[in-house]
């Protein structure tokens, strides 16, 4: 047996989940409601699917190339440089967002539980968190996921389920909004939080049936994707679409207004902020993963391990260019923007390419066991 | 008596054996003559030999020529012959002709007899070694299974091995260790089980290993062992024999050390630190229960202070108003921060047990009672800590003591103190971050191939009915599934579990069919 | 393996060097017993000469914008750590009170400071205090009649900005002045705003008052179709409790008791808590019944323009006493008559609540949350906003049916 490839499907599926839920539910239904006030969980289905696109065109590609990552075919779908040049993007791009996650995690963290330790600190721990682990091959690496995954959903879950009994139906309807004018960049923006899924790319030629991959992937955004929606869900329904507006981490205060019964704990902000770490924690292991190991394989290296501690200083410089949290969320608008444009529109040409030229990768499985 | 140009062979042998062991006190050298007419010569260490069997069974077989025998001649070619196949009583007996050998042999408290005119000599296994009695094992003991423990004696355990698993696919493959010790390490597995591939490893790292002396299977730990910096340990020991014995039927390795009760079990993953010989023989509801509680036990002994150092110090908005007040006023008098007091008292809760188990036993009871109320006690209304801190600290150390692994509970209980430090700088943060980090290096270890944290981390759902709560045995038909043995299944599932039919059912009764008239 | 180790201790080394600094820094590590731990905040409108009081803490004098007129006293009452003694059973705590029951005298202290607006207050109050305030632990903000009839905007402001704040905190409106009820001493709790909050959350259980914490008020006031309420107390031997409603941030009138009954029935909000006094044909025939359930629907229909609201309120109740043996409870007569009565009352007594809170122009139902939900072609052609809603709250029409149902009369045949 092959020993390399020990991913099996549902760690897949639990990759994704985990680097999909990171940081960017604490704001969603904010994002959500600007969108579309009382619609907003449908504008997050509809990003939802949105999203579902840049993950199917991946899954179909690392189907076709089961032994590569994109940055190893795109080279021999469109040509060594124009393929560089795209995977030197895609590298930056990553880059950029993981300097964003652990940017906009620090400032919750500043914000809300630790109001006087410098950002620098909550973000630099979060970076070296992530560096330690990104050392680890893939299969440790989806070992960590696959693990940190329940951790990641039930946490979510329990806060929706405790918060449910202060929920009014009212809130939610009409269910398609009352003002449906920020619709599109509302839905760019949520789509945007599923970039993370980009991490497919790296981790089909590990698979030990790459074939399931398109599986996995409908499993994983299923999960996330509901995830999402049942958060925006019960966020709008406890405040009302208005008051959501008026809230910067909606999720968070969602876990501030719930309480355990019996008053084990008296409130659940801190708590849910503090499981939270995990999740910030997988989302961040997977881009920044991604970010040096696409780095290695474009400089022909055989071991990632070299950038993970190379990049982070600039890793670390990029994350603190932001002033202050409003241009930070500026910021994070306006490159989940651009990365929807290199996370679905790269794919899809690289797609149409190798159909056009009738591109295949070396297939696996079944058919190289015979 | 040494003389340095005798005429025989015969005389030079015992020149060489004398040059090389004779200067030892404890050596013995007998002279005499085979059947009363061929000098030989009995050579051993004193107080290693089994004196009976040398005087009757050797010495006295030696003298006397068998009866059959009594009206042959025998010729000095016929010596050996007879001597072997009709004289001695003995059945462990080899012929040696390298003179190197003879002196291992002896070392190793065989006998060896050179006679006259023959070059080779023979090798008597009569070691006899004093031995403790078989006992119940001292750090596994159970309410219910057997009372059997190894002792220091190799061939000792490999027999309590054999009886329980009779079968010839039991291997024992004996090699020698330790340049000046040479100790017998013996490595069990199962013939038609396990993983070649892991037998063959065990034999590698096995082998590599040189060193001076192998005094406790410890020391083979720590050179077979997969990541060296790691506080957890990743190979099992156990002085039970059914341990070994049903995880030999697991398809693991189980590696055996002369001189050491303490049998390795290789590959190991955390599951096994928590598991006991009990979850498995008394029924399974309860035992699933008593896990569980043991699990609470060890995550309490791992986080328990550092996130009560996190929310006394960095979030006491999460318990209650009422207690927040009165900790408070528990803690108003402490003049050290929380973190800080926590580590103190952990300190010293482990300077105490440490010192309990330097004690003899008749004092060390006294000692901790003592230690408990000074530390505790006296901490207090000496304004030296929190009334809190010390439930705190006495439920953790307490919490330690029930993880059946006492190596597992020492990594969990070392891992504490960064845990604490971690929460004082960023309070429940800094906890999560260093729990991450645990779990991560977790994940990341490996014992002989196999993930430590499985079968929770590659996600086999068959391992995972013995994880968190233990199923029933029918329930389990398989063996774990990434040792990767041979042969699948550890019980026929098609048989009909439960026993589907009452022996005697009510109905069937005479006596009732009496009472009816 | 020599190698290996030289860069293991390299890497390690590193590492070292890389979080070393980051344990030199305990930046928020602040122990609990040096928090002053708030429980309770009271704000009212500051007296007169308070201005010339003020010290320069918060900002240059003659800087501040705000008006001296709108200058506000804000007091707390913050727990004395060891007077509130750990655990049942242990009495008095430090040896403070002298053993025996404490009071709140002394297990809580209580000071107050004048400010332009509550951060500038507090502020202000940091000053006397040398631990520094911690609001994880706020359970009850009691604001001053006056303070919330000239809104709460700044106050809603600052609590909702600030992290420690909770959600399940209570805001209450006092008749008269808020500070009196940090300084009280109850007789039943040694924390006085614990006692008020058990009140408020024993009434909740009781049936005797809808949930409404801070967040749920909050939630409500910004709501385009809703108004939000707070509870309305007075310091009495009794706890008189009442709904001081709002239109947007502004208190704009008051409930009696029984109205809030009226309330938690429109609303349909169970469990049930309050008594009915029934007279049948006289005062001798009359009977009291306990509600235990509501529930209430809603219809809406728009006629010229207007919204016309059907509200339908079921209930169940039991008998609870009748005041003589002059009629027997124990056929079906006597209770459907007993259901009739008291649902011609209710109906009455319902609409007359909600024309009294659509003169003030304050829909604390929620019924324009109502509208947006049903019919969003309405509220999109004709409201959209909460200032429309306000003025078009004061037009719509209500009908109230009410449908009784006498499920039980006790362990008494009669």
């Amino acid at each position: 047996m092959d020993k390399t490839r020990q991913i099996t499907m549902i760690q897949i599926a639990a990759i994704l989940v985990s680097t999909i839920i990171g940081v960017g539910v604490l704001p969603l239904p904010l994002f959500a409601v600007n969108a579309l006030d009382s619609g907003a969980p449908l504008i997050t289905l509809a990003a939802v699917l949105f999203g579902f696109i840049s993950l199917l065109l991946l899954s179909l590609l690392g189907m076709r190339f089961p032994r590569q990552t994109i940055i190893q075919y795109s080279e021999q779908i469109i040509g060594k440089w124009p393929a560089r040049a795209g995977s030197l993007l895609v590298i930056v791009f990553f880059a950029v967002l993981t300097s964003l996650t652990a940017r906009e995690f620090g400032e919750v963290v500043v914000t809300s539980v630790l109001k006087n330790t410098p950002v620098e600190v909550t973000v630099i721990v979060m970076l070296l968190l992530a560096t330690f682990s990104t050392r680890n091959d893939v299969t440790v690496f989806a070992y960590i996921h696959y693990f940190y995954f329940p951790l990641i959903l039930f946490p979510a879950l329990f806060i929706v389920a405790l918060s449910l009994k202060n929920a009014d139906a009212l809130n939610l309807q009409p269910i398609w909004g009352n003002d449906p004018q920020g619709v599109i960049p509302g839905a760019l923006t949520i789509a945007a939080l599923f970039q993370g899924s980009f991490i497919l790319t790296s981790v089909i030629p590990s698979m030990r049936r790459p074939q399931k991959a398109l599986l996995a992937s409908v499993v994983g955004m299923v999960i996330a994707g509901g995830l999402y929606v049942i958060i925006v869900a019960a966020t709008v329904g406890v405040f009302g679409a208005e008051e959501t507006k008026k809230l910067l981490w909606p999720t968070l205060e969602l876990a501030k207004a719930t309480s355990l019964p019996a008053n084990v704990l008296e409130r659940l902000d801190a708590a849910f902020l503090i499981v939270w770490v995990t999740a910030v924690f997988t989302t961040l292991l997977s881009s920044y993963f991604l970010t040096t190991q696409s780095l290695g394989l474009l400089f022909r290296l055989r071991d990632h391990k070299l950038f993970a501690f190379f990049l982070l200083p600039f890793v670390f410089v990029l994350a603190m260019l932001p002033q202050n949290i409003v241009q930070m969320y500026t910021i994070v608008r306006m490159v989940g923007r651009i990365g929807l444009i290199l996370t679905l529109a790269y794919p899809a040409l690289l797609l149409l390419v190798s159909i056009l030229r009738k591109k295949r990768g070396e297939p696996v499985g079944e058919v190289a066991q015979r | 008596m040494t003389s340095t140009k005798s005429a025989s062979p015969f005389e030079d042998n015992i020149a060489f054996i004398q040059q090389q062991c004779g200067m030892n006190d404890d050596f013995a050298i007998r002279r005499f003559h085979v059947f009363g007419q061929y000098p030989a010569v009995i050579f051993c260490y004193d107080f290693m030999v089994d004196p009976q069997a040398l005087n009757f069974d050797i010495l006295k077989a030696m003298m006397y020529l068998p009866p059959q025998l009594r009206e042959a001649d025998i010729k000095p070619d016929q010596l050996l012959d007879i001597v072997v196949n009709d004289t001695l009583y003995y059945y462990k007996i080899k012929l040696e002709i390298r003179p190197k050998l003879w002196i291992d042999n002896l070392t190793r408290g065989r006998t060896v007899i050179l006679i006259d005119g023959i070059d080779e000599a023979l090798v008597l296994e009569t070691r006899q070694i004093d031995k403790r009695a078989i006992e119940q094992p001292a750090t596994e003991q159970v309410i219910r299974g057997p009372r059997e423990g190894f002792i220091e004696v190799l061939s000792t355990n490999l027999t309590l091995i054999r009886y329980r698993l009779q079968t010839s696919d039991l291997r024992v493959k004996v090699m020698e260790l330790g340049r000046r010790t040479k100790t017998a390490v013996a490595v069990c597995y199962m013939e038609d089980l396990t993983n070649p591939d892991l037998v063959e490893e065990v034999h590698r790292r096995l082998s590599k290993i040189d060193i001076d002396a192998v005094t406790d299977s410890g020391i083979l730990e720590q050179f077979i062992e997969d990541n060296h910096f790691s506080p957890f340990p990743q190979v099992q020991y156990t002085e039970r024999p059914d341990k070994v014995v049903s995880n030999l039927v697991e398809g693991r390795v189980c590696i055996l050390v002369d001189g050491s009760p303490l049998a390795l079990i290789v590959p190991t993953a955390f599951n096994q630190f928590y598991q006991t010989v009990e979850d498995y023989t008394e029924r399974f509801l309860l035992m699933s229960a008593v896990r569980f509680a043991r699990l609470i036990a060890i995550i309490f002994s791992l986080i328990f202070p550092s996130l009560y150092v996190a929310i006394i110090s960095f979030n006491p908005e999460l318990i209650p108003t009422e207690f927040a007040v009165a900790v408070a006023g528990g803690r108003a008098g402490v003049p050290f921060p929380a973190v800080v007091e926590v580590l103190i008292m952990e300190v010293s809760m482990e300077v105490l047990r440490e010192a309990t188990i330097r004690l003899p036993q008749q004092v060390g009871g006294a000692l901790s009672i003592v230690g408990v109320l000074v530390i505790g006690q006296a901490a207090v209304s000496a304004g030296f800590a929190s009334p809190i801190t010390v439930v705190i600290i006495a439920l953790t150390t307490i919490g330690s003591f029930a993880t059946p692994a006492y190596n597992a509970a020492l990594a969990l209980r070392l891992l504490r103190f960064p845990l604490v430090v971690l929460a004082g700088v960023f309070g429940l943060y800094g906890v999560m971050i260093g729990l991450i980090l645990i779990a991560n290096h977790m994940l990341s270890l490996k014992s002989f191939g196999v993930p430590y944290l499985s079968p929770l981390a590659p996600g086999i759902f068959q391992g995972m009915k013995d994880m968190l709560f233990r199923a029933p045995l029918w329930w389990m038909p398989k063996r774990p599934g990434l040792l990767q043995t041979q042969n699948l299944h550890r019980l026929n599932p098609d048989q009909p579990i439960p026993p589907s039919r009452n022996a005697k059912s009510p109905l069937d009764l005479s006596n009732m069919e009496e009472e009816e008239r | 393996m020599a190698k290996l180790h030289s860069a293991k201790i390299i890497h390690l080394t590193c590492v070292m060097v890389l979080t070393l600094p980051i344990l030199t820094g305990c930046w928020d590590r602040l122990e609990i017993e040096d928090r002053a731990v708030v429980l309770g905040v009271s704000i009212d409108k500051a007296p007169p000469e308070s201005a010339n009081q003020e010290t320069e803490v918060a900002h240059v004098e003659g800087a501040n914008p705000i008006p001296p007129e709108d200058m506000i006293r804000v007091a707390v009452q913050i727990a004395i750590p060891g007077r509130i003694p750990l655990g049942p059973g242990e009495s008095g705590g430090g040896g403070g009170g002298g053993g025996g029951k404490s009071s709140a005298a002394n297990t809580v202290w209580v000071l107050h400071v004048v400010g332009h607006s509550i951060d500038d207050a507090l502020m202000n109050l940091q000053q006397q205090v040398a631990s520094s305030l911690f609001f994880g632990h706020l359970r009850v903000i009691v604001i001053s009649e006056e303070v919330a009839k000239k809104g709460l905007e700044n106050i809603n402001d600052y609590f909702r900005r600030n992290s420690e704040v909770r959600r399940m905190a209570w805001i209450l409106v006092a008749k008269g002045e808020a500070m009196q009820f940090l300084t009280a001493a109850p007789k039943l709790e040694r924390v006085p705003t614990l006692y008020l909050l058990s009140t408020l959350e024993e009434g909740f259980r009781m049936g005797k008052f809808p949930q409404d914490f801070i967040g749920m008020f909050w939630s409500n006031s910004s709501k385009k179709g809703q108004e939000g309420f707070l509870p309305y107390v007075e310091l009495k031997k009794e706890n008189n409790v009442e709904i001081a409603y709002f239109k947007g941030p502004k208190m704009v009138g008051s409930t009696s008791p029984l109205e809030i009954g009226a309330y938690m029935a429109i609303k349909g909000i169970n469990p049930a808590g309050y008594r009915v006094i029934v007279q049948l044909n006289g005062a001798a025939d009359t009977v009291i019944t306990a509600a235990t359930h509501r529930k209430a629907r809603y219809s809406v229909r728009i006629a010229e323009g207007r919204p016309h609201f059907t509200i339908h309120i079921a209930f169940e109740q039991n008998v609870e006493e009748k005041y003589s043996e002059h009629i027997g409870i124990d056929n079906q007569e006597i209770l459907s008559n007993i259901e009739k009565k008291q649902a011609q009352v209710a109906v009455e007594y319902f609409e007359q609540f909600i024309r009294k809170t659509q003169e003030a122009h304050s829909d604390i139902f929620g019924f324009g949350e109502y509208i947006r939900a049903k019919r969003p072609a309405f509220w999109n052609r004709n409201v959209k906003t909460k200032e429309k809603w306000q003025e078009m709250y004061k037009d719509a029409e209500f009908d109230v049916t009410v449908t009784m149902k006498i499920r039980r009369v006790g362990m008494k045949a009669r």
